[in-house]
């Protein structure tokens, strides 16, 4: 035991200290429950209705479909840079700002993170509604002469799951921001640099990676999303993991729906390995 | 043998298992004011009988069919609409009714099959929030109107015997001339009138559409604008060309509870519940003894009572086209 | 002085300006959930005619919805327990190991994290119909407990990284068997990595829909699954109400966490 601590560099062997025996119960639960029912579900795709690729075939052969996909990637992309635009500049100011205020947004932003996501979206789906707070607000105060269409479109899913996506961005970005020597940014200005300089050159290129990590991560996450684009989206903003959802439940086309799930879990996987490859804190050990 | 074995292990790592009482039922219905008056013939059936109803929804034909097909059947009695019990009936779906427990003698004989009874008849009307605008539309062929009638209007989002209906009546179609529909045309109608149409999913949701004047207008289950003029708000009915149509109550194939789903049945559709149903919720009942059971004044607002210009949705057609016309209806929807 | 607060200068405004509306934006649905469960409104029309506690009422008189509370919980406290458990040990041995696949392994415990919940539901909820398990409170536990595990490992993970070792094997050298050392040693200097694990399992269980809504039978519902169902076809402020109940038990949860934090620092 005492050596094991001590020696990593030596060559690896298979439960050469037992150690492996502890993973062993969670390795158990992922294989049986994790690993076992998704590769099922995929064989269900190639299998049924019959062997073959024609349930692959229909998936992407449709234009049905294809505006599916098309609309997944638009939701997650726009909640992504939406997300980012007004991340940054938030998780900047918190970095920097005195203590006892930035205690407060975080306060604020941990809550709206753990209130029951359906509250949350109950909520937008509430206010977001013609004749919702929103539009009653913008109506009397002049700024607008007629409601505009909040909900069940484009928008209301961008709005609320930018909601739910912003804490992402933010809490990672701010430790990167923090790990920033100042001293840099003294040096830059020193050097001549103005402060557009200062930003696009120097603060920006070294918060990159927390940046790219932030935003990969909510990219992926809204790639698989089902709740909240089913309850503020319209008929014509289908997510994929919608789609997924409909041919199990509603339509009882386990093959379609297996081959839809594949997809999705495809992009999502190899978006994983990239943020695993290039983004991984652990990955200097 | 390998599956009772893994789940006797699982019982032994935990110390239990999944369990359901055996005396319970479940009924499964539409959710909202229709399935709360429901409930009130649940509870006199567990009163008589012992035996407990668990209430359950909103209906899924997904699902249902889901449990059939795998075998584990959650659902013993489920509320579903007319065409679809007469589709699922003639696909082996559904358990035969026993009839020497329920007595169709006396029900409407228009809402019984092999495999289902009536559970009440409804009418699509024209529903409008008085208090939001100035002038209601009256006809379906006002509510196709965006001059005359400007804004949102709100129509059922599934593809169900109704909307097609009202499109065509309001291209002008005659009544009598309505089946086979001409979806070509039907589509065409609602073309013009897509961009103003919000969706209602559930009944509970038309009623927070009209009442919140998100959309002041639209088409609606009457009984939905009677339960929402008791809560205050001023909605009108226009009957003119009501479209009726009918819910089913059905038994899935493989129920683990089939005499106590006949008995519920039996209970549901007597001629008491029914009007006591009736008076609830402003929907119609199909015991033929209950309108002499109603007080005068209820038994007018009811769609039997407005015979005139009525138009009967054909279950038939419906059932045979259901899934073509589905199709065609989601597609266009998504577009 | 771009990440200095106080030589910002012009952008100083601008930076505050913008946090403060996504503050606003981040706090308004949830003060108007707990605005909305106190509106007379049965449709849900705000500002309302007037107040009323009614909706609360109706919360409470209704057994349901208590018993999908008690459901959740039930089910929370029991993959909470098997998620600090199990990842203890997974964190352990990922952290102290040296066999082959080693990191491999990690990220195949992480992915149910990042998988599209919805693959998941639906392949569980295939298997688990094969099985005869559908509907019951086993795949709830089984279901939550796989989302759940990925927190643990990784908070009692970064606790073990910062815990020296020689500790627990100084008390082995002083007579203790090797599980007594980890468990009065060990334990004991990781509790805030297995508390982090706890709020984080218990969070992920309870406040879980997806799964939820595929796991669910009509005995057996989660809160979630209920408030889902009832957003569906009812849409009644009763929902706001129940909201604003778990808003306020996410606040208790985050002051107690705070507390915790506080007595651990003194």
């Amino acid at each position: 035991m005492v050596m094991s601590a001590t020696t990593d560099g030596g060559q690896r062997t298979l439960r050469r200290d037992g150690s492996f025996g502890y993973v062993a119960p969670g390795l158990l639960l992922i294989v049986f429950f994790f690993v076992v029912p998704v590769l099922m579900l995929l064989m269900r795709s190639v299998l049924e209705p019959a062997p073959g690729l024609q349930n692959y075939v229909e998936l992407l052969g449709s234009t049905t479909y294809l505006r599916v996909f098309m609309n997944t990637f638009i939701v997650a992309g726009l909640v992504t840079v939406v997300s980012v635009l007004i991340g940054y500049p938030v998780a900047w100011l918190l970095a920097i700002m005195p203590d006892r205020w930035s205690r407060l947004v975080l306060a604020i932003i941990i809550l709206s993170m753990w209130t029951n996501l359906l509250a949350r979206t109950y909520a937008w789906m509430v206010l977001l509604q013609r004749t919702g707070v929103i539009n009653k607000t913008l109506l009397s105060l002049g700024i607008i002469d007629k409601p505009l269409s909040l909900v069940n479109n484009l928008v209301g899913v961008t709005i609320g799951m930018t909601y739910i996506m912003l804490p992402f961005v933010i809490l990672p970005l701010i430790g990167v921001l923090k790990s920033i020597d100042p001293a840099i940014l003294r040096a830059a200005a020193l050097c001549g640099a103005n402060k557009r300089q200062c930003f696009a050159r120097v603060l920006l290129p070294l918060s990159l990676p927390g940046l790219a990590a932030g935003a990969l991560m909510v990219f992926v996450m809204s790639l698989g999303y089902y709740v909240t684009p089913a309850l503020l989206g319209g008929t014509s903003n289908m997510m994929l993991a919608e789609l997924v959802a409909q041919f199990v439940q509603s339509l009882v086309n386990w093959g379609m729906g297996g081959a839809a799930a594949l997809v999705l879990l495809i992009v999502t996987l190899v978006l994983y390995a990239i943020q695993l490859k290039f983004f991984n804190p652990n990955r200097a050990r | 043998m390998k599956k009772h074995t893994i789940i006797a292990l699982f019982a032994i790592a935990f110390g239990f298992a999944g369990q359901a009482n055996a005396a319970d039922m479940v009924f499964t219905s539409w959710g909202g004011t229709t399935q709360d008056a429901q409930k009130e013939y649940a509870d006199s059936f567990t009163e008589n009988t012992k035996i407990n109803v668990v209430q359950d929804g909103p209906t899924d034909y997904g699902k249902l069919k889901a449990m059939i097909e795998s075998g584990n059947v959650t659902w013993d009695v489920v509320d579903v609409e007319g065409d679809y019990a007469v589709q699922a009936g003639k696909a082996g779906l559904l358990e035969k009714l026993d009839f020497t427990i329920i007595d169709k003698s006396k029900l409407d004989p228009r809402f019984v099959t092999d495999y289902s009874v009536g559970s009440f008849y409804y009418s699509f009307v024209v529903g409008c929030n008085k208090d939001a605008v100035d002038t209601c539309p009256k006809t379906w062929a006002d509510l196709f109107d965006t001059t005359k009638f400007p804004g949102k209007r709100t129509f059922y989002k599934w593809s169900a015997p109704g909307v097609i209906e009202a499109a065509l009546l309001a291209d002008g179609v005659p009544a009598e001339k309505l089946y086979p529909l001409d979806l070509d045309r039907a589509f065409k109608k609602l073309d013009t009138i897509k961009a103003d149409i919000i969706w209602w999913d559930s009944g509970a949701q038309s009623q927070q559409l009209l009442a919140s004047a998100e959309a002041p207008y639209g088409s609606f289950w009457n009984g939905r604008l009677t339960a929402l003029a008791l809560t205050g708000v001023t909605a009108e009915t226009s009957w003119a060309n009501n479209i009726t149509a009918a819910d089913s109550l059905v038994v899935p194939k493989g129920t683990k509870n089939k005499e106590a789903a006949m008995k519920f049945i039996a209970h549901a559709t007597s001629a008491e519940s029914q009007t006591n149903f009736a008076a609830a919720t402003g929907y119609a009942p199909i015991n033929l003894d209950s309108p002499a059971l109603m007080d005068p004044d209820t038994r007018n607002s009811l769609p039997d009572k407005k015979a005139e210009g009525q138009v009967n949705a054909d279950m038939n057609y419906w059932a045979e086209h259901r899934d073509e016309i589905g199709k065609r209806w989601y597609a266009w929807q998504a577009k | 002085m771009l990440l200095d607060f106080e030589r910002l200068a012009g952008l100083r405004p601008f930076l505050i300006g913008l946090t403060v509306v996504v503050c606003l934006f981040l706090i308004l649905p949830i003060v108007f959930i707990a605005a909305l469960s106190f509106g007379s409104s049965q449709w849900l029309i705000f500002p309302p005619p007037s107040w009323t506690f009614k909706w609360y009422q109706t919360l409470f008189s209704d057994s349901r919805w208590l018993y999908s509370a008690l459901t959740s919980l039930k089910i929370a406290a029991i993959v909470t327990v098997l998620s600090i458990v199990l990842g203890f040990l997974a964190a352990l041995g990922l952290n102290r190991g040296s066999f082959m696949g080693r990191e491999a392994l990690r990220a195949l415990f992480l992915t149910p994290m990042i998988l599209p919940v919805v693959v998941l539901a639906v392949a569980l909820y295939a298997l688990f119909l094969q099985l005869g398990l559908a509907g019951t409170t086993i795949a709830f536990i089984v279901a939550h407990l796989l989302i759940a595990l990925p927190f643990s490992i990784i908070s009692i993970g970064n606790a073990l990284e910062g815990f020296d070792k020689s500790i627990e094997d100084a008390a082995i050298l002083c007579g203790a068997s090797p599980w007594e050392a980890r468990l009065r040693v060990t334990v004991p200097a990781v509790s805030h990595g297995i508390f982090a694990a706890a709020i984080f399992s218990f969070l992920a269980s309870w406040d879980e829909v997806v799964l939820a809504i595929f796991m669910a039978s009509p005995t057996l519902q989660t809160l979630p699954v209920k408030i889902w169902a009832t957003l569906r076809q009812d849409l009644t402020p009763v929902i706001a109400a129940a909201s604003t109940i778990l808003i306020a038990f996410t606040i208790l949860l985050m002051v107690l966490a705070a507390l915790f934090r506080k007595g651990r620092k003194v």
